[in-house]
C-alpha cells in the first residue's frame, strides 16, 4: 500500500492509509492528548475509530482551518496539520476550563491524585484560574458494595465505562441517561450497582480518567512508581494484569490491555480478589504438629524432618506407599519440579493433580478415540465464528473472560449461540437457541445432533462416506431419532433440528464446553459425540475446552499425572522413560494412583507419606468426612499451603508457600497459552516459592535437583516435553532486577504452546443409560456450578475481604412450581438430602430451572454443597462425578 | 364540523356535491377553514354552527356567506376568492402543491393530480444516471437545513458500491414551533413516498425507511395508510410497474428527541440505539444504516423531486435565486398578523414575506428582528429588512436557512432573552455525548440568563464569545455546531443591548418580555 504523506507541524511524515492522525502522531512522537480514546473500546470493523466526545484531541488542519478530532480523522494526502497552533490550545482550554467549571474542588483530597487525566491534561495546558461559572453535577450515588464507588460530579461523560460495560465485558449495567447537561451514565432506574446486571468487573474503574468511578474499599489512595506485569492467579483463562506495588505491597490490579484473552478488561475476582496474599490468615513460617499442636520450626528442622520421614518410608515400603498431589494453582515449573520429585526422589508415580476433580485431568490420552479433543483455537478465533456452541458451561461465572468473549461475538458479530444447558443462565438473554436437555442426558443429544446431521445429509463432503468406520458410524447412530432424543432429553425434535442445521450450516463455528461435560457420568463419551460431530462438519470448528483454574492446563502438561510423564508420554513409555532418564536418572514405569485412589489407598492404611501442595481436598472435595478419614489415616501428611487450611490442619509438617504475586513462573491457560507470573513484592515471613521449597527438599533428601531458578526449569521443559519446543519457552522474559523498575509492556508476556496433534476419528459412543430414572426417596436432581464470585474450593476467594463481604449465605435456587410444592418461599432455609450426605441452605425461587431441578452454587465461604455428594470415579477417565445429584428437600422448621 | 357538513348535505339531499377533508392549508390564524371548489370561496373561523349555515345558504341557495369571508387584517377588507387573498397570492406553492387540495388517505386523488406519473417515468424512460442528471440539472438542495445538493448526494450514494443501499426519508422534525414536514407528510404523503421511491431508483437502493416522529399520530397514520395503499397498486413491492425494479420502504417511529434529526443519530435510532450522533465521517453515504451506504434526505426534498421529473429541471431551476433554486416552505410566527405555512420562490425579500404575505407586524407595532432556521438559526435585525431568504444570504448575514422556522420579533422583544429562549431548548436537547456541547451551552444559558435577571458581569461579553466559539468550532455534530447561532448574531447587531442589560441592569425593550412559549417536546 502506497504511504500517504502529510505535513505534521510543518514536518513531512508518512502513514498508512487508514491511519488516524492521532495514531500517525504517536508514531512520530507527537503528543496530542486525549481522554475519550480507547483503542481496545473500538470494535473491529466499526465505522468509526473513536467515538470523539471530549474533543480535547483536536488539532488544525492549516488549509481549511478546520478543527480536526484527531482520534477520529483518518490522515488524507496533503492534510497540514496542526497539533499545537494557538487556536488549537485556545479551545483545548476552554474546553478543560469546562470540564473543571462542572468539577468539584475536591482535587487535592481526590484518590484519584496524579492518576487523574484531566488534572494531568489541565496542568500540561496550563489552565489555572477559571474563567467560566461553577456548574456543579450533582450526583452522588448511595452504594452499597465493598467494590466500587461512584462519584459522578467527576464524571467527564468520556463514556468509558459505558463503552466497556457494553460492547467489551457486555454486561449492560451502565448506559446513558438523561439529555443535556444532566447526561450521565447511570444503571438502569439510576440505583446503585448492586441492584443492576453489573458484576464488578472493574474494567470501567480501570478505565475511567477521573476519580469518577473508583475502588471503594482502596488498599492504597496514591499514585505507584512501581507496576508489574503478571497474570491472574483465579481462572484458566489467565488474565494479563498489571499488579501495583507500594512500599511492597500490592495495592491494586490493573488489566492489560494488549493481552490478547484479556484486553483490558478483568472479572471481580481479578481485580478485586487478589488481596488474599495480605490475609492474617497467611502462613509465616514451618510448623510441625507436636502433641496435636502446631509448633513454628525453622527451614532446616522442618526439612529434615520431613527428608528423614520420606526417606524412611520408602526405605521401609517402598515408593509405592508415598504419594504426592501437585496443584491446579501452582506454575508449570513447580509441577514439572514436583512431578520430578515425586518419580525421582521419592520413587513413585503417584502423583496426581487438582484438576482431578473437575475432570481436566482425565481428559488426555489415547488421541485415536478423540482424546485430545481439547482447546484448538486462540479465543481470539471465536469472535470470527458464525455460530458457537456452549454445551455444559456457564462461562459467565466459570471463566468470564470466555463469557465475554461469547457476548460480544453474539451481540456485535450477530453470531448465533447455540446454548445447551437446563437452566437458564446469563449467556440465555444472547442464545438464539437454548436447548434445555434433562441433567445427564447430553450424550444422547449430541448422538442425535449428529444423526440429524447424516440424515438432513448436512456432513461436509471432507467426510468419507465409503471409510468402514464411517458405516460402523452411521450404524450406531440408528436408534437416536428425533423423537427417541425427545423422549430421552426432552429437547424437541424441532429444536433438535433447528440446532442441527445452524450448527452444520456454519462457515465458521466455535463450540465451548466444560466441566458441565466432564463432570457427569460417561462424560468420556459425550467428549467423543462432540467430536463425532466437528469431524462430521468438517473439522473446523474452533473448540474451546474450559479449565476451572489458572494452570489446570499446565499441570497435566508437565506430566503431574500417574500415567502420563510430561508432555503426555504415558510412563508405561519405555522409549519416552529412555528421554527423560538421560536428564533425571530412573524413574518408575507403572502407573501410580489417582488422588482419589489414593485417598482409598490410604483410608485403607496403605499410604505411609502424602505431600500435598496447594491444595485443600478436605473443602474443595466432595465427602470432606470420608477426605478427613483418609488423610488422618496416613502416617507422615506434609501440606504446602499459603494458609492453614482444613487439610493442613490435618498435617504433620506445614510449609509456607508464597502467593501469586511472590514468585516468577509460568501458567498454561486453557488456550494453550502460556503466561508469565513475575515476582512483584516478597513473600511474607519465611515463606518460600513452592519451587524453592521443593529444591530444598529434594537437596534435604540427599538427591538434590539440579537447578536454581524457574527459568532453567523453563529450559529444560522447552528440551523435553515438544508441546513447548520452539515457541521460545525456555527464554520468556525474565523477572526485573533488583532495581525494581517499572516491568509494563517489556519483553514477551506469554506464548503459545503448541496444541496436541493427534487424528480424531468417527467412532461410535452408545448410551448405555436411558434417561435418569427418577429416584423415589430423591426426587429432586440437584446441579452444582460456579459462582463468578468465589472460587475452587474458596480458599483463596474467602480470605480476600472484598469478595467474602460481597458472598451470600448457601443458597439452593428452585423453580417457582417446585417450591410451590414443597411450600416453601425465598428465604427460608431447608435441607438437602442426598444419598451421600446432607446440607443445609436458603431458599431462592427461580424462574430460571425446570421443574425437577435444582441448582446450588459451588464455593461460598462455607461450601456444603459437597456435602452431597461421595466420591464416585468416572471408570474411565478416573475423574470424579460431581456436578449432579438425586436429593430430596426439607424444610427446616415447619412452622416457618 | 366535517361531520357536520356531511351530515347537512345529507340531510339536504344534494347529491352533485362532495364533501371531503384534507390536508392542513397552512394558514394557521384562521381556524377551521372550508374551501367550496370550483368556485374558490374561502371560509374561515367555520364552527360547527357555521357548516349548517354554509351549506344551506351557499350550497343549496348559491349565496356565499359573506359573513365568514376572509378579511385582509391590514385593510379589513373581505376577501371572498382564495386566490385572491394576499396570503395565497404571493406564495408559489409547489412543495404544498396538494396541500389542501385534495384528500391524503386517496391515493386516487393523487394520481388524478398527477401523481405517480414521474415514478413511471423514471422507472420506465430513465435511467438513473439520467434521473441524477435532471436532479442536478434542477439545482435542488436540501430542504433539511444543511442545504446540500440533492443530485450530488445521490451521485455519491449512487457511486458507493455495496450490495445492499438504504434510502431514508428524515420527517423527524424537532425544531420547537416547526410543522412543514407534517403538513406536507399529512396533506400529501404519497408525493413524499413518491420521492422516496425515485430516490431509491436513482441510487440503486432497494430498501427505504420514512423516520416519523412519534409525536406527529396523523402523519404516522397517513403514512401508513399511504404506504398500503401504494404497495396495493404496484408503487411498492417487487418489480415495480414492470420495470424489474424492487422497493420497500418502512416507517419507524423516532425516539423523541431533537437530536434524532442529525442524520447518524437517526441511524442509530433506526437500529434500536440511543439517539446520538457519531463522528462523520465517514459519512452515512458511505457507512450508515446496518453499515450499509445510506441517503438520508428531508421530507419537502423528497416532495420536490416528482414536480421535478414532471415539468422537467428547467422549469424548476427558474424558479428562486442563483444557487437556491425552487421555493422554500416557511413556518412563520410570531408577532405576525399572518401566521402559518408559506410557500414562496427562494430569495423572496424577507419584507416580502413578512409584510405582503404576513401582513405585517400586530398592534401596529414596529419590526425589530427575524429569527429564521428554527432553534439553531440568528436573528436578522430589521435594518436589512430587503435581506433576500435563500441559503447564500442567510449564512452570511449569520443565520441559517435551517428547516424553515421564521419567528417575526416586535419592538418590545428583548434580544437577550431571544437568545436564552433557544439556546435553553438547544442545551436541553443536547444528546450529551461530546464536552463543549453539553458542558459549553449550559455555561453560556447560565450567563444568558444571568444577564437577563440584571445580574450580568463585566466580561460576559467576552466569555460568551469564548464559548460561543468553543462549541460552534470543536462541537461534534450540527446541533452543537450550530446552536450558538441566535447567541452569536445576538451579539452581533444588538451587542449594545447587552451592554445596557450588564451595566444598567435594565431592558432597553419596553418591558422584560418573555418570548411566547411555542409547544416544545415533551
Ligand atoms: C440537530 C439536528 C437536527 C436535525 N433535524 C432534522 C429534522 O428534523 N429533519 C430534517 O429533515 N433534517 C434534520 N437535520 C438535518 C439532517 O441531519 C440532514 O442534513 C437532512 O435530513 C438531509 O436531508 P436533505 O439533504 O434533504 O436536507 C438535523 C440536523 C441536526 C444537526
Ligand atoms: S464515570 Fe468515568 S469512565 Fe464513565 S463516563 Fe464518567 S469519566 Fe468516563
Ligand atoms: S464493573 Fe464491569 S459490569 Fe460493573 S459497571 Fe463496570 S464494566 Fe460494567
Ligand atoms: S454536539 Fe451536542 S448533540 Fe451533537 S454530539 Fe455533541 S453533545 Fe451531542
Ligand atoms: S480523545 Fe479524541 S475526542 Fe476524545
Amino acid at each position: 500500500m502506497e504511504p500517504v504523506t502529510i505535513f505534521l507541524n510543518g514536518r513531512e511524515v508518512n502513514g498508512r492509509p487508514g491511519m488516524t492522525i492521532l495514531e500517525l502522531a504517536q508514531q512520530e512522537g507527537v503528543y496530542i492528548p486525549t481522554l475519550c480514546h480507547e483503542p481496545q473500546l473500538v470494535s473491529p470493523g466499526a465505522a468509526c475509530p473513536s467515538i470523539g466526545a471530549c474533543r480535547i484531541c483536536i488539532v488544525e488542519e492549516e488549509r481549511t482551518g478546520a478543527l480536526l478530532t484527531a482520534c477520529t480523522v483518518f490522515i488524507t494526502p496533503g492534510m497540514e496539520i496542526s497539533t499545537d497552533s494557538p487556536r488549537v490550545l485556545e479551545r483545548r482550554r476552554s474546553i478543560i476550563e469546562l470540564m473543571l467549571a462542572s468539577h468539584p474542588d475536591s482535587c487535592l483530597v481526590c484518590d484519584k491524585g496524579n492518576r487523574c487525566q484531566l488534572r494531568r491534561i489541565a496542568a500540561e495546558l496550563g489552565v489555572g484560574r477559571l474563567g467560566f461559572q461553577k456548574v456543579p453535577q450533582t450526583a452522588t450515588i448511595k452504594e452499597n458494595n465493598p467494590f466500587i464507588k461512584r462519584d459522578l460530579s467527576k464524571c467527564i461523560l468520556c463514556a468509558k465505562c459505558i463503552r466497556v460495560c457494553q460492547d467489551l465485558v457486555v454486561e449492560g449495567a451502565v448506559d446513558y441517561f438523561r439529555r443535556g447537561f444532566a447526561t450521565r451514565p447511570a444503571t438502569f432506574g439510576d440505583g446503585p450497582l448492586e441492584e443492576s446486571e453489573c458484576t464488578f468487573c472493574g474494567t470501567c474503574v480501570a478505565l475511567c480518567p477521573t476519580g469518577a468511578l473508583m475502588e471503594a474499599e482502596p488498599a492504597y489512595r496514591g499514585t505507584t512508581a512501581n507496576v508489574i506485569r503478571t497474570t491472574c492467579p483465579f481462572c484458566g483463562c489467565g488474565c494479563g494484569l498489571y499488579v501495583e506495588v507500594k512500599d511492597g505491597r500490592v495495592v491494586r490490579t490493573i488489566p492489560d490491555k494488549e493481552d490478547p484473552v484479556t484486553r483490558g478488561t478483568l472479572c471481580v475476582k481479578g481485580s478485586y480478589g487478589y488481596d488474599f496474599i495480605y490475609s492474617p490468615d497467611r502462613l509465616t513460617a514451618p510448623l510441625v504438629k507436636v502433641d496435636g499442636e502446631f509448633r513454628e520450626v525453622s527451614w532446616d528442622e522442618a526439612l529434615s524432618l520431613i527428608a528423614g520421614e520420606f526417606n524412611r518410608i520408602k526405605a521401609e515400603h517402598g515408593g509405592e506407599s508415598l504419594a504426592v498431589f501437585g496443584s491446579s494453582k501452582c506454575t508449570n515449573e513447580e509441577n514439572y519440579l514436583l512431578q520430578q520429585f515425586a518419580r525421582c526422589v521419592l520413587g513413585t508415580n503417584n502423583i496426581d493433580n487438582g484438576s482431578r476433580l473437575y475432570g481436566a485431568a482425565g481428559l488426555h490420552g489415547s488421541p485415536e478415540t478423540g482424546g485430545f479433543f481439547s482447546t484448538n483455537s486462540p479465543l481470539t478465533a471465536l469472535e470470527e465464528a458464525e455460530v458457537i456452541l456452549v454445551i455444559g458451561a456457564d462461562p459467565t461465572a466459570s471463566a468470564p473472560l470466555v463469557g465475554y468473549a461469547i457476548k460480544r461475538t453474539a451481540r456485535c458479530r450477530e453470531a448465533k449461540l447455540i446454548l445447551v444447558d437446563p437452566r437458564e443462565t446469563r449467556l440465555s438473554l444472547f442464545a438464539e437457541l437454548q436447548l434445555r436437555p434433562r441433567v445427564g442426558t447430553d450424550l444422547a443429544l449430541l448422538n442425535g445432533l449428529c444423526k440429524v446431521v447424516l440424515d438432513e445429509d448436512l456432513a461436509d463432503e471432507s467426510v468419507d462416506r465409503e471409510a468402514a468406520d464411517f458405516a460402523a458410524f452411521a450404524e450406531s447412530l440408528a436408534p437416536y431419532t428425533p423423537s427417541h432424543i425427545e423422549e430421552v432429553t426432552g429437547v424437541s425434535h424441532q429444536e433438535l433440528r433447528h440446532a442441527a442445521r445452524l450448527f452444520a450450516g456454519a462457515k465458521r463455528a466455535a463450540i465451548v464446553y466444560g466441566n458441565g461435560i466432564t463432570q457427569q457420568v460417561n462424560g468420556t463419551g459425550a467428549l467423543k459425540a462432540l467430536s463425532n460431530l466437528v469431524l462430521l462438519t468438517g473439522n473446523r470448528a474452533a473448540v474451546y475446552a474450559l479449565q476451572k483454574e489458572s494452570n489446570s492446563q499446565g499441570a497435566c502438561d508437565m506430566g503431574a499425572l500417574p500415567d502420563f510423564l510430561p508432555g503426555y508420554y504415558p510412563v508405561t513409555d519405555r522409549e519416552a522413560r529412555r528421554r527423560f532418564r538421560d536428564y533425571w536418572g530412573s524413574l518408575p514405569g507403572t502407573p501410580g494412583l489417582t488422588f482419589p485412589e489414593t485417598l482409598r489407598e490410604a483410608k485403607a492404611g496403605r499410604i505411609k507419606g502424602l505431600y500435598i501442595v496447594g491444595e485443600d481436598p478436605v473443602s474443595s472435595f466432595p465427602d470432606a468426612g470420608y477426605v478427613r478419614e483418609a488423610l488422618s489415616a496416613v502416617g507422615f501428611l506434609v501440606v504446602q499451603d499459603l494458609f492453614l487450611t482444613e487439610t493442613a490442619k490435618l498435617a504433620s509438617v506445614v510449609l509456607p508457600a508464597a502467593g501469586f504475586a511472590e514468585k516468577d513462573g509460568t501458567f498454561t491457560n486453557f488456550e494453550g497459552r502460556v503466561n508469565r507470573l513475575r515476582k512483584a513484592v516478597e513473600p511474607p515471613g519465611q515463606s518460600l516459592p513452592d519451587w524453592q521449597i521443593l529444591l530444598h527438599l529434594a537437596a534435604s533428601m540427599g538427591h538434590p535437583l539440579p537447578y536454581t531458578s524457574p527459568r532453567e526449569v523453563r529450559e529444560e521443559i522447552e528440551k523435553l516435553v515438544p508441546l513447548y519446543a520452539g515457541i521460545g519457552y525456555g527464554t520468556l522474559e525474565e523477572p526485573a532486577p533488583e532495581s525494581g523498575a517499572p516491568e509494563r509492556g517489556a519483553g514477551e508476556a506469554a506464548v503459545y504452546r503448541k496444541h496436541p496433534g493427534g487424528t480424531p476419528r468417527l467412532a461410535p459412543v452408545l448410551n448405555g443409560a436411558g434417561p435418569p430414572k427418577p429416584h423415589e426417596a430423591y426426587p429432586f436432581v440437584l446441579l452444582t456450578g460456579s459462582n463468578l464470585y468465589h472460587f475452587g474450593g474458596g480458599t483463596r476467594t474467602s480470605r480476600a475481604p472484598r469478595l467474602r463481604k460481597f458472598s451470600a449465605a448457601a443458597y439452593v435456587s428452585i423453580s417457582e412450581a417446585d417450591a410451590r410444592r414443597l411450600a416453601v418461599s425465598e428465604g427460608d432455609r431447608v435441607r438437602i438430602v442426598s444419598p451421600a450426605g446432607e446440607a443445609a441452605a436458603v431458599v431462592k425461587t427461580t424462574d430460571t430451572l425446570p421443574e425437577g431441578l435444582v441448582f446450588m452454587p459451588f464455593a461460598i465461604a462455607v461450601n456444603p454443597v459437597s456435602q452431597l455428594f461421595s466420591i464416585v470415579l468416572d471408570p474411565e477417565r478416573k475423574s470424579l462425578l460431581n456436578k449432579a445429584v438425586n436429593v430430596r428437600i426439607e424444610r427446616i422448621g415447619s412452622d416457618g | 364540523m366535517y361531520e357536520e357538513l356531511r351530515a347537512e348535505v345529507a340531510r339536504l339531499g344534494l347529491t352533485d356535491v362532495e364533501v371531503d377533508f384534507t390536508g392542513c392549508h397552512g394558514f394557521c390564524e384562521q381556524g377551521g377553514l372550508v374551501v367550496v371548489e370550483p368556485e374558490g370561496i374561502f371560509y374561515t373561523h367555520v364552527g360547527v354552527a357555521d357548516a349548517r349555515e354554509i351549506v344551506d345558504a351557499h350550497l343549496r341557495q348559491g349565496k356565499p356567506v359573506e359573513r365568514l369571508f376572509y378579511r385582509d387584517p391590514v385593510s379589513r377588507q373581505a376577501v371572498p376568492r382564495y386566490h385572491e387573498i394576499n396570503f395565497y397570492k404571493k406564495q408559489q406553492r409547489i412543495i404544498l402543491r396538494n396541500c389542501g387540495r385534495i384528500n391524503p388517505e386517496k391515493i386516487d386523488h393523487y394520481i388524478a393530480n398527477g401523481g405517480y406519473q414521474a415514478l413511471r417515468k423514471v422507472l420506465l424512460e430513465m435511467t438513473p444516471e439520467q434521473v441524477i442528471e435532471e436532479v442536478k440539472k434542477s439545482g435542488l438542495r436540501g430542504r433539511g437545513g444543511a442545504g446540500f445538493p440533492t443530485g450530488r448526494k445521490w451521485e455519491f450514494g449512487r457511486n458507493v458500491c455495496a450490495d445492499k443501499k438504504y434510502v431514508i426519508c428524515n420527517a423527524d422534525e424537532g425544531d420547537p414551533g416547526a410543522f412543514m414536514d407534517r403538513s406536507v407528510l399529512e396533506a400529501d404523503p404519497h408525493a413524499v413516498i413518491e420521492g422516496l421511491i425515485i430516490a431509491g431508483y436513482a441510487i440503486g437502493a432497494d430498501e427505504g425507511f420514512v423516520y416519523v416522529r412519534a409525536e406527529y399520530p396523523l402523519a404516522v397514520k397517513r403514512i401508513r395508510v399511504a404506504l398500503e395503499q401504494a404497495r396495493a397498486r404496484g408503487f411498492l413491492g417487487k418489480d415495480i410497474l414492470g420495470s424489474g425494479f424492487n422497493f420497500e420502504v418502512q416507517m419507524k417511529e423516532g425516539a423523541g428527541a431533537f437530536v434524532c434529526g442529525e442524520e447518524t443519530a437517526l441511524i442509530a435510532s433506526i437500529e434500536s440505539r440511543r439517539g446520538m450522533p457519531r463522528p462523520r465521517p465517514p459519512y452515512p453515504v458511505q457507512s450508515g444504516l446496518e453499515g450499509r451506504p445510506t441517503t438520508i434526505n428531508n421530507v419537502k426534498t423528497l416532495a420536490s423531486v416528482p414536480v421535478i421529473i414532471e415539468r422537467g429541471a428547467d422549469w424548476f431551476a427558474s424558479i428562486g435565486s442563483e444557487k437556491s433554486k425552487g421555493t422554500t416552505v416557511l413556518a412563520l410566527s410570531g408577532n405576525i398578523a399572518n401566521s402559518g405555512l408559506v410557500e414562496v420562490p427562494m430569495g423572496t425579500s424577507l419584507s416580502t414575506i413578512i409584510f405582503d404575505i404576513g401582513g405585517g407586524i400586530l398592534n401596529r407595532k414596529r419590526l425589530k428582528a427575524v429569527q429564521t432556521g428554527g432553534p439553531s438559526g440568528g436573528c436578522i435585525p430589521a435594518r436589512i429588512p430587503h435581506t433576500p431568504v435563500d441559503y447564500e444570504t442567510l449564512t452570511m448575514v449569520g443565520s441559517i436557512m435551517g428547516s424553515g422556522g421564521m419567528v417575526v420579533m416586535d419592538e418590545d422583544t428583548c434580544m437577550v432573552e431571544v437568545a436564552r429562549y433557544f439556546l435553553s431548548f438547544t442545551q436541553a436537547e443536547s444528546c450529551g455525548k461530546c464536552a463543549p456541547c453539553r458542558l459549553g451551552t449550559k455555561q453560556m444559558l447560565e450567563i444568558l440568563t444571568r444577564i437577563t435577571q440584571g445580574k450580568g458581569r463585566e466580561g460576559d461579553i467576552d466569555t460568551l464569545f469564548t464559548l460561543a466559539r468553543t462549541v460552534k468550532e470543536t462541537s461534534l455534530c450540527g446541533l452543537g455546531q450550530t446552536c450558538p447561532n441566535p447567541v452569536l448574531s445576538t451579539l452581533h447587531y444588538f451587542r449594545d443591548e447587552y451592554e445596557v442589560h450588564i451595566k444598567e441592569k435594565k431592558c432597553p425593550a419596553s418591558k422584560w418580555q418573555r418570548l411566547p412559549r411555542r409547544p416544545l417536546r415533551k
